[in-house]
């Protein structure tokens, strides 16, 4: 038997698999109330508690619909920016502009989100000076608000430069400038030859991606604890807040919502992400 | 003309965040309804940087930690990328790859946090890398995974027919074609941990003081001056890593 790919193999189970199934595994036992500091022997009750919870179910509603309004709304921009700037992203000085905004981590991101649209922030501040209100009170409340508007636009800041350079990249490799010609020469008008020519290429070539992001947004941790409120939660920070409580009866529950959110997430793979044969399909023949 | 516009006000945006952090880490007074902070220092870099020097502790342990992970998962990525990309189980091992890639890392730090408490790797560098460690491997196994192809195999199997031994061939035919890869894999690896929050603060306790932890413990503390001047500190080696990166790619192709 050779060595290499036992190691290897070895490798991928002690990295990859091992502390996914492991880390599972206990948090599926302590909701079950097989582990942990109150566990009374296998019981229901977490389970029946954390699906007929309330909060659970608006956490994950919460945090879905920021993750499709953020994207949605990146998209938007992204697709106008790389449509009109195409040749300038691609070559010009805006290519090394364009790539600026990933340097920013969330954390860095969300800090600035809040400097600028708190009610003492920068804008708060222009606002005043402008005369547009007389006090910080008059200031609209879009950080830690209800709707998530401060959360929504920081996710926007984050993603759009990427989709920027992945939709001026697929225009570039499906060579949809010659396409969009000639559906011109043949008789489309410029409305119709987006509508039935460049956007839907763009968003089949980029349904997976599109698809990550939004559960990325839904999953982030930094931005919502920065500009989020206690009530409606996104999911990562409410289970982790049941979690991390000072009452011992909240624990399972927080692991009950985490096992319910890994489920639900491959889930959402395993239904929606046939076009990941980019990332699946072999290469070797 | 509106869209030569546009596009300078695109960039004047870009640029706005970096000048508006900067200032504001130099600033010492900002009372409302001020637009601009009514006193400037450079007291709070020459007390991060030199006098109680926490912040510049925290940077050399961000880069020390991002570098090492940034190191491991090129290596592990490389050797294991290619293994599987040269399976027949190939799609099987990407599926379990991506689970990982793709969850929450603060949700799945939770779910394995008692183990690391158990093996006394809670609370310190080691313990921050492993877990990280988790997150980005698959990462780089994702980046890897294209690039292993039926044309890069069959110029391995061509240096394999001409006399070469494994090593040889690694080493004189297959590392070279893969700089970029490797560069890529190692830059990417190095974000996911120089930007990594939640599961550094879970696994680390607090006491595994990165760039990252330290802005939240300055926003806790209400401390806008310390807590800018910590994400200057945090941007500043990604537009680095930027610039090298365009630089390295074009001269490794």
């Amino acid at each position: 038997m050779k060595v290499y790919p036992v190691l290897i193999k070895l490798l991928f189970g002690l990295l990859i698999v091992l502390p996914l199934v492991a880390g599972l595994s206990y948090a599926l036992s302590y909701s079950l109330g097989l582990s942990g500091l109150l566990s009374k022997g296998f019981t229901l009750d977490y389970w029946q508690k954390a699906l007929t919870s309330q909060n659970l179910w608006v956490s994950f509603l919460y945090s879905l619909s920021i993750g499709l309004v953020s994207v949605v709304t990146s998209l938007c921009i992204a697709v106008s920016m790389a449509l009109s700037w195409n040749k300038s992203i691609q070559q010009g000085r805006l290519s090394y502009f364009i790539f600026l905004p990933l340097c920013f981590p969330a954390t860095v991101m969300a800090f600035l989100v809040l400097q600028w649209l708190s009610p003492s922030g920068w804008f708060s501040r222009i606002a005043f000076e402008l005369g547009f209100i007389c006090s910080l009170n008059d200031f609209p409340n879009v950080v830690r608000d209800f709707y998530g508007v401060g959360i929504i636009f920081c996710s926007v800041l984050l993603i759009t430069p990427f989709f920027t350079i992945l939709m001026s990249n697929i225009y570039r490799n499906e060579n949809l400038l010659e396409l969009e010609k000639l559906s011109k020469t043949l008789g489309a008008s410029s409305r119709k030859t987006l509508r039935c020519v460049t956007l839907p290429i763009l968003f089949k070539k980029s349904k997976m991606t599109l698809l990550l992001f939004v559960i990325f947004v839904m999953s982030s941790y930094e931005v919502p604890l920065i500009l989020g409120r206690q009530y409606p939660q996104m999911v990562s920070v409410a289970i982790v807040q049941k979690i991390q409580k000072f009452n011992l009866n909240d624990i399972p529950l927080g692991f009950a919502m985490s096992v319910l959110y890994v489920l639900l997430v491959i889930l959402v793979l395993v239904l929606f992400g046939k076009p990941s044969r980019k990332y699946l399909k072999p290469n070797i023949k | 003309m509106i869209s030569k516009v546009l596009k300078y006000s695109f960039v004047l945006a870009v640029v706005f965040p970096i000048v508006f952090l900067l200032g504001l880490s130099l600033a010492q007074q900002w009372q409302f309804p001020e637009i601009l902070p009514q006193e400037w220092t450079f007291q709070h870099w020459g007390n991060s940087l030199f006098k109680q020097g926490d912040i510049l502790e925290s940077l050399f342990l961000s880069l020390g930690l991002s570098l090492t992970l940034a190191s491991l998962v090129s290596v592990l990525a490389f050797f294991m990328s290619k293994y599987i990309a040269y399976s027949k189980y190939r799609q099987q091992y990407m599926r379990l790859t991506l689970v990982p890639y793709i969850l929450s890392p603060v949700v799945l730090a939770v779910t394995f946090q008692y183990y690391f408490t158990v093996a006394n790797l809670s609370g310190n560098f080691i313990g921050v890398l492993i877990a990280q460690l988790f997150f980005a491997l698959p990462f780089g196994i994702v980046i890897f995974n294209n690039f292993w192809n039926a044309h890069l195999k069959s110029i391995e199997q061509l240096s394999f027919t001409l006399g070469a031994s494994a090593w040889q061939s690694l080493l004189k035919v297959i590392l070279p074609l893969s700089k970029p890869a490797i560069v890529l894999c190692f830059f990417q690896s190095f974000l996911v941990s120089w930007f990594e929050y939640g599961l550094t603060q879970f696994i680390g306790l607090g006491k595994v003081k990165t760039l990252t932890v330290m802005v939240f413990n300055f926003i806790n503390e209400a401390n806008v001056f310390y807590a800018a001047l910590a994400c200057v500190m945090l941007i500043l080696p990604p537009i680095l890593l930027l610039y090298l990166n365009k630089r390295i790619l074009i001269l490794a192709r």
